[in-house]
């Protein structure tokens, strides 16, 4: 198999937009065209993810579509749908295209516009991700989904609601240095604390955004990124999934997809949690990232929420988490996230985050998850 | 080995509105699966065979959701719980009849069917 490099990437600014996904997809595509420095004539294929643009705009068949609005209309494309991780799913997918040995270049991201349509159809929509004969029609909601997660991991571990209000401070005090986050300001725990229920144990303050956005990444082939001194190598990256209901895990204090996903990777890299300088994950609720860090292998199960509260996980911790201010402070404009995780893992490898940055950053890590626990990507990346 | 299934989405619901809980149990290696599948997870045989189940277990886990999809936007706030059932499969239903500030992990539940629009969907009440 060919080695395979992240030579450009580009992110839209997050929040509230008044273009479509497939615009929003353009803007970051030609951004992350620019910084590889290659025109849209090179690019051999398109991996595209969304997940709720049948609903928001009435539009399926987005990969043409998104390919067509860009320019470059005749190339081969995909939509990936795996619920909140389609655009790491769709970068998996070209990974192995280009390693391979089918295409050269290759671009991946994804796009989501779901500030169009009012919160209570955004919380249905987003719930059509879980099972419609034995969750949907008793009201699960995405926010109660992690709620019965979180209340699990309380039951267990001990774990408190100041140490999940810690996740949500900590992601906001990055995202005050994103100039593309959704949300640029600090919180306390207080206000995390004082902020109403949505899902109990979950307030609205543990919860990530809805959010429009757009996140695009260039993939080249070895004897290509060769050629760009800022290329990012991509180490692993691998897949697990695992039945949808919730009814079903073993055990809703941990993410046995998450752990799976993560052997996997770590065996492709060659490299283990310990030789992890960065990571950003899919903390789509306090609890989310509590139950990845641990999944990972970063800290001990059960340990997540300390770890947190202790401030190991901010900028100058032992191992930031989520530099970017995270999908709570970032924003998650689903179909993006995944692209734009590897998007901020390659500006951290590259040296180039400004005030966010994570000095002598080697080895990075992204992880995404989909819907009910059910689908997790990680991937792992290197400098030379 | 038959072509049709052991038991289906809509008898397990037509038993559920009748008051039963219906698994069903792997012949070959003895585990239980609710909902029915074609194979077994565990020993990937194909030799189910239906077993009603007594409907009381304990709450695993549960929520509370204050902020609801558009077609339940009346109804918060409202419970629903995971139920790990004495026969060892667990269950996501509506939580009924239980203050919603007596709801506790381990508390003892008993399932009961709720039926709306001629829809049968999973409910726990008092044990």
């Amino acid at each position: 198999m060919r080695r395979v490099a992240v030579i450009g990437v580009g992110v839209t600014k997050f929040g509230k937009h008044e273009r479509s996904s497939a615009e929003l997809f353009a803007e970051a595509a030609r951004d992350a065209l620019a910084d590889a420095d290659i025109g849209p004539g090179a690019v051999q294929a398109l991996y595209y993810g969304n997940v709720v643009g049948g609903e928001t705009e009435k539009q399926l068949h987005m990969g043409p579509q998104a390919a067509s609005v860009l320019g470059i209309p005749t190339i081969p494309t995909t939509r990936f749908e795996t619920a909140c991780a389609s655009s790491h799913a769709a970068f998996r997918h070209a990974v192995m295209e280009i390693a391979a040995g089918v295409s050269d270049v290759v671009l991946v991201g994804g796009a989501e516009r779901v500030l169009t349509v009012p919160t209570a159809e955004s919380t249905e929509y987003f719930a059509y991700a879980s099972d419609a004969t034995w969750e949907q029609p008793l009201g699960l909601t995405f926010p109660g989904v992690f709620a019965l997660v979180a209340r699990a991991h309380m039951t267990k571990y001990g774990t408190t609601e100041e140490q999940m209000a810690a996740v949500a401070v900590k992601n906001h005090r990055h995202g005050v240095l994103n100039p593309k986050a959704q949300f640029q300001k600090e919180i306390t725990v207080e206000q995390v604390l004082k902020s109403a229920y949505v899902a109990d144990p979950l307030k609205l303050y543990d919860c990530c955004p809805f959010t429009d956005g757009g996140a695009a990444v260039v993939l080249a082939s070895e004897e290509i990124a060769r050629r760009h001194p800022r290329a990012v190598w991509v180490l692993a990256s691998a897949a697990a999934s695992d039945s949808m209901l919730m009814q079903e895990k073993k055990d809703l204090a941990r993410v046995p997809t998450t752990e799976r996903a993560a052997a996997a990777a770590y065996r492709q890299a060659g490299v283990g949690p310990a030789d992890v300088d960065v990571v950003e994950l899919h903390d789509c609720f306090t609890i989310a990232e509590i139950v990845a860090t641990e999944g990972l292998g970063l800290f001990e199960p059960g340990t997540g929420g300390f770890a947190a509260e202790k401030g190991w996980t901010s900028l100058g911790g032992k191992l930031p988490v989520n530099p970017s201010g995270g999908l709570k402070s970032k924003g998650h404009p689903i179909g993006a996230t995944g692209a734009a995780q590897i998007a901020e893992i390659t500006t951290q490898l590259r040296g180039e985050a400004g005030p966010r940055q994570v000095e002598g950053a080697r080895i990075g890590l992204a992880h995404t998850l989909g819907g009910n626990l059910a689908t997790v990507l990680v991937s792992v990346f290197g400098r030379d | 080995m038959t072509n049709t299934p052991v038991i289906t989405l809509k008898n397990f619901f037509e038993q559920a509105r009748e008051g039963t809980l219906t698994a069903v149990r792997c012949d070959k290696c003895g585990a239980l699966a609710m909902p029915p599948k074609e194979f077994c997870p565990t020993c990937q045989q194909r030799a189910w065979t239906p077993v009603p189940l007594a409907g009381d277990g304990t709450i695993a886990s549960y929520t509370i959701i204050r902020v609801a999809p558009a077609r339940f936007a009346a109804e918060p706030p409202y419970a629903i719980a995971v139920v790990a059932l004495r026969e060892g499969v667990s269950l996501i239903g509506r939580v009924v009849d239980i203050p919603l500030d007596a709801l506790a992990v381990g508390r003892p539940v008993r399932f009961r069917p709720i039926v709306r629009d001629n829809e049968t969907t999973v409910g726990f009440g008092p044990a």
